[in-house]
């Protein structure tokens, strides 16, 4: 099992450095050390014991959120990695790049108050994950800090259906601050190793940051 | 009247020069901006008549905006010098020292004349600009505040204005990744027409991170253009905004400058990378007046020449003819200088980020400014002349001795009484937290992104912004000032407030306030009333920062805010950057548990009838005197005090007084209630205006219910500081309700209601 | 009637979102000289009068769907 974790960086990502200090910050738990992955350059898909996309305004979210950072090189190493089974999680925009990238199901839009939200959210978690926050029950709760324009989340009627009866709803909203179909604040795939929600666990990772739900998130 | 240093060869009315006829020359002036005096100047600097270009060159460079000229001789007598200040005034922002390794560089700029026009665009771009001041020295940009102040929401076009400006500042700084930790928020006629957007960045340099400056060095070196290519954007901006706003202002625009967050955050990146790598000899980004004064300030600073051929710019539209490249403020630029055998490394780095980096030109030993195009050489100019030599106007002005001042309170109790009419106390009070003035700014600071960087201890829901320093792991606090209701009160006080009110915020939270950045706004500095607010609001600030030893080390002045002859209120707005040595025991600012004792800590010999008292009366008076060394004293009295482990929350009682600040440390479910014989220390007459009159300076202590002696013997070291210094305690934590004594009683729901939907209520289409 | 409303970024402003996707396309190896991003605002007005529709259709963008200082529209019927 290799000892690295990916990050992913592409022009206009902002919260690269924030994800990279929270793996870091796992280090002595989990022993794997961060490594930064660059947009333009493709990448050794066995090499990662696990891949980060981090959030930010890639590509200034232009033409559609996540849209140009999807076509990058880097994103098809991604895709190798996630159907050789590596655990990937999108937060935010990185949401946004493995939905534009066909890797999660659905789309995200512009909130439906038309405005970027800043604010801490309480989410439930609906199916738990074998990677991230994987301490979590089903049912139970977390606070989290979300930020974000384009984080309502679509997907048309019998995707919702695929989704909830094969339990890729990861976390859902108690309120939903964008108009979510279902509440819905986080995904993952059919075989539960691509994951990604709204929601920035790497803002709350200690008391003074106003929550420590995050945590669980980097400690893989 | 207006009057250059030198008036030898200015010309006679009606007589033509330089080749023009009498008609030609005046229009010409008029087109550039330029007076009649300022022409004979010009003469007399160079020998001659201007010609071609060189009319476009002191036009940007001597305008208000890039010159100060109406300012300077003020602005010279600023505190602005420290132990901890390593760089102040002259460069693109101040530094200072916080010790351990780690320096912070900030500024606040105005970008209010853009913003009135094009809201959103010039929101954003005043973000953009401010971010470019900071990162150009080699810091990283960890924080954003900004500073607004809008007309009343009925005005024509507010409700526009205020969604365009928020939405702006929002688009611009989510997208670069700089988090919005604080604010402050302002509504009045005054602005109806010239609404006041101050943005500020802060920076932070790591302990092995270098202080980049603007300084050209180095014969031989290249001067290199990195980043977008040029535009018509914004052509003449800098002498628009010299300009007061007439009937035509929507007329009168240039293209509109558009800034693009993303590219400004792969400026950062690359920038930061080529300077990491010490491949950078000096470095400015193209604000105001563009290519003009980034060139020719960094020459002059060198004591350096250069030769540019401004046939090398890369452009956006090949019709631009130099004159428009010259004065382009096209967003996300900057002009460097680097060692020629470095030029090789430093554009890889830009490539890598998708970005150009282009040589322009060189740097020569004779000090002149030599301008090509296409093998032409345009003029050859001593860039002293445009950055050094400008007129200085000592515009007329008057002494103001102390405004408003009554002998007895009675002026705002019956001000107050006759307003408030049948209406009961608590009505008054809703009344205030629902009023726009007093309401919950939450619509804005929602769209703010206030946590990237992870980084952020306290943010926009707080009195004072908080960013974590990772390396000492320390906090920095950041925090804005000026009430524009005390500058309208009395300037000179004003003017102290403007740094003493934060700082004491700070102090509140245990921040030590290490220095300040201003952006003067005011209105048109040829009138003697306008001047002589300035010059007193100034002499009020000097006060305090002495007094604090905390100095004024970067900021910029905006003149000719002024709309069809009306003035706005003089705004002399300011950032402060504060100092704690760990995040631990960080006093909340709400009541959070029952059982606490509250006490109130006061300076007495300063009170005024306040802002509610000029809501209720349209105006506003005073009682007493305020002295800078006096205030500096209490202050760190205060911030000896909130340092006691007993304190649990603290917050400063400000604009209405004592029941508004009660108010809002209930928004968080616990109440208050105050006795009446505790309201009988703190207030000579407990009656309903003394809920709301304001005291310089008051603020609320929580403390420790079961700890409430050793708290008070801790207060004895304070008043060593502090000598003026009272302690009283007044009440304590716990209900549903804020009761104060038999004069109020509120429920906190209906507190709650009030404050959350006054917003909705001003801006129906903004909730 | 249907009246279609382009709008788009005036020549002399900086196009941001064209800046973006064209650096993209160029990077992925796609052959083309410029990029523009624009909007279109698709309007289903009442009536059978083409004449009127137009009329309507031009205040309206005059009035909210483009921004002057920026932007420049252009209706076709659809």
């Amino acid at each position: 099992m290799s000892q690295k974790i990916g990050v992913l960086r592409f022009p206009g990502t902002n919260c690269d450095r924030d994800v990279f200090e929270a793996v870091e910050g796992a280090v002595p738990s989990t022993g794997k050390k961060p490594e930064w992955l660059w947009h333009a350059d493709r990448f050794d898909a066995k090499a990662y014991s696990a891949l980060y996309l981090p959030g930010g305004f890639s590509y200034g979210d232009y033409l559609r959120s996540g849209a140009l950072a999807a076509r990058s090189p880097a994103m098809q190493s991604v895709r190798e990695a996630a159907e050789r089974g590596v655990p990937v999680l999108g937060i935010c925009n990185g949401f946004q790049i493995l939905c534009e990238a066909g890797l999660l199901p659905g789309a995200l839009v512009k909130n439906a108050g038309l405005r970027f939200v800043d604010d801490w959210v309480d989410l439930k978690l609906a199916n738990a994950n074998p990677t991230f926050a994987r301490a979590a029950a089903e049912g139970s709760a977390a606070k989290l800090p979300v930020a974000h324009g384009d984080g309502r989340f679509v997907i048309a009627e019998d995707g919702l259906k695929r989704l909830q009866d094969n339990g890729q709803v990861w976390w859902t909203y108690e309120q939903s601050p964008n108009g979510s179909v279902a509440d819905i604040a986080g995904v993952m795939n059919e075989k539960k190793n691509v994951a990604a929600l709204m929601p920035h666990p790497e803002r709350a990772l200690y008391a003074w940051m106003g929550g420590t739900d995050g945590s669980g998130f980097f400690d893989v | 009247m207006d009057r250059g240093s030198s008036m030898s060869k200015a010309t006679q009315a009606g007589e033509g020069r330089g080749g023009l006829s009498a008609q030609e020359f005046q229009a010409k002036l008029k087109t550039y901006r330029l007076n009649e005096s300022e022409y004979g100047l010009i003469c007399d600097l160079l020998g001659r008549d201007p010609k071609g270009i060189e009319w476009a060159l002191f036009s940007a460079l001597w305008s208000e905006h890039c010159s100060y000229k109406s300012s300077k001789v003020h602005l010279k007598g600023l505190f602005n010098t420290s132990k901890r200040v390593l760089q102040s005034f002259g460069e693109n922002a101040g530094v200072v020292d916080l010790g351990e390794g780690e320096r912070v560089a900030f500024k606040i700029e105005s970008h209010n004349h853009p913003s009135y026009i094009e809201p959103y665009q010039g929101a954003a771009t005043g973000v953009g600009g401010i971010l470019r001041d900071i990162f150009t020295m080699g810091a990283r940009p960890i924080a954003l505040a900004d500073y607004l102040c809008f007309g009343r929401p009925t005005a024509p076009r507010m409700t526009q204005i205020v969604d365009g400006v928020v939405r702006g500042i929002g688009g611009y700084g989510n997208s670069v990744g700089v988090p919005t930790i604080t604010g402050q928020t302002e509504f009045h006629e005054s602005y109806d027409g010239n609404v006041l957007v101050n943005a500020m960045a802060v920076g932070l340099f790591r302990k092995d991170d270098k202080v980049f400056l603007s300084k050209a060095k180095g014969v031989g070196n290249w001067v290199v253009y990195v980043g977008a290519k040029t535009g018509r954007d914004g052509v003449h901006g800098a002498s628009m905004a010299s300009e007061s706003f007439g009937a035509d202002s929507a007329a009168k625009r240039p293209t509109i400058q558009i800034g693009d967050p993303f590219f400004e955050k792969l400026l950062i990146e690359s920038c930061l990378e080529v300077m990491k790598q010490d491949l950078v000899v000096a470095i400015q980004d193209m604000g105001a007046a563009g290519l003009t004064s980034s060139s020719f300030e960094m020459a002059s600073k060198g004591g350096v020449g250069f030769k540019l051929h401004l046939d090398q710019v890369p452009l956006r539209d090949s019709s631009m003819t130099p004159e428009d490249i010259l004065l382009s403020e096209s967003q996300e630029r900057m002009l460097l200088v680097c060692e020629p055998g470095q030029f090789k490394a430093l554009s890889e780095v830009f490539h890598r980020w998708n970005l150009d980096a282009v040589k322009i030109g060189e740097v020569t030993e004779k000090k002149t400014v030599e301008l090509h195009w296409h093998g032409e050489l345009l003029t050859e100019i001593d860039p002293d002349l445009l950055v050094e030599n400008a007129p200085q106007y000592k515009r007329p002005y008057k002494q103001l001795g102390p405004q408003n001042r009554v002998s007895s309170r009675q002026a705002w109790v019956d001000g107050l009484k006759s307003a408030q009419g049948a209406k009961k106390i608590d009505g008054l009070l809703t009344s205030l937290l629902r009023d726009v003035r007093g309401t919950s700014r939450k619509f804005i600071y929602r769209q703010y992104d206030c946590r990237v960087g992870a980084a952020t201890a306290r943010g926009t829901s707080d009195s004072v912004g908080v960013v974590r320093l990772k390396d000492s792991n320390r906090a920095l606090g950041v925090v804005l000032g000026c009430r524009p209701h005390v500058m309208r009160l009395d300037p000179r006080v004003g003017g102290l407030d403007a740094v003493a009110y934060p700082a004491f915020e700070l102090a509140l939270k245990g921040f030590e306030a290490l220095a300040v950045t201003d952006c003067l706004n005011f209105g048109n500095p040829e009138k003697e009333n306008v001047m002589s607010e300035f010059v007193a609001s100034l002499d009020g600030m000097n006060s305090i920062c002495a007094a604090l030893e905390a100095p004024i080390i970067s900021g910029n002045v905006s003149f000719y805010n002024e709309t069809m002859g009306k003035n706005i209120t003089s705004t002399p707005s300011t950032g402060l950057v504060g100092l704690r040595e760990s995040l631990d025991h960080l006093p909340e600012s709400f009541f959070t548990e029952e059982g606490q004792a509250i006490y109130v800590l006061k300076q007495p010999g300063f009170v005024s009838g306040g802002y509610a008292q000029e809501i209720a009366t349209g105006t506003q008076n005073a009682i007493g005197e305020l002295d800078g060394r006096v205030v500096g004293d209490f202050i760190r009295g205060a911030r000896q005090l909130s340092k006691a482990p007993q304190v649990r929350a603290t917050r400063a009682i400000g604009k209405f007084g004592l029941a508004y600040a009660l108010s809002r440390m209930c928004l968080e479910g616990v109440g208050a209630v105050i006795d009446h014989e505790g309201l009988k220390l703190i207030r000579t007459d407990v009656d309903q205006a003394a809920l709301f009159e304001e005291h310089f300076y008051e603020a609320i202590f929580v403390v420790d219910g079961k700890d409430t002696t050793a708290f008070e013997d801790y207060f004895t070291a304070v008043r060593q500081v502090a000598p003026i210094a009272e302690l009283h305690r007044i009440g304590r934590t716990g209900g549903t309700s804020l009761v104060i004594g038999s004069l109020l009683e509120s429920s906190n729901k209906d507190l709650k209601t009030a404050y959350t939907s006054g917003w909705g209520e001003n801006f129906e289409s903004l909730a | 009637m249907k009246i279609g409303v382009k709008v788009m970024p005036r020549k002399e402003v900086l196009d941001t979102q064209g800046r973006a996707v064209e650096s993209t396309l160029r990077q992925n190896g796609k052959q083309l000289n410029a990029c523009q991003v624009g909007r279109y605002v698709v309007l289903d007005l009442p009536g059978e009068d083409e004449a009127k529709a137009m009329a309507s259709a031009k205040d309206m963008a005059e009035f909210v769907l483009h921004n002057p200082l920026i932007e420049t529209y252009e209706l076709e019927r659809l």
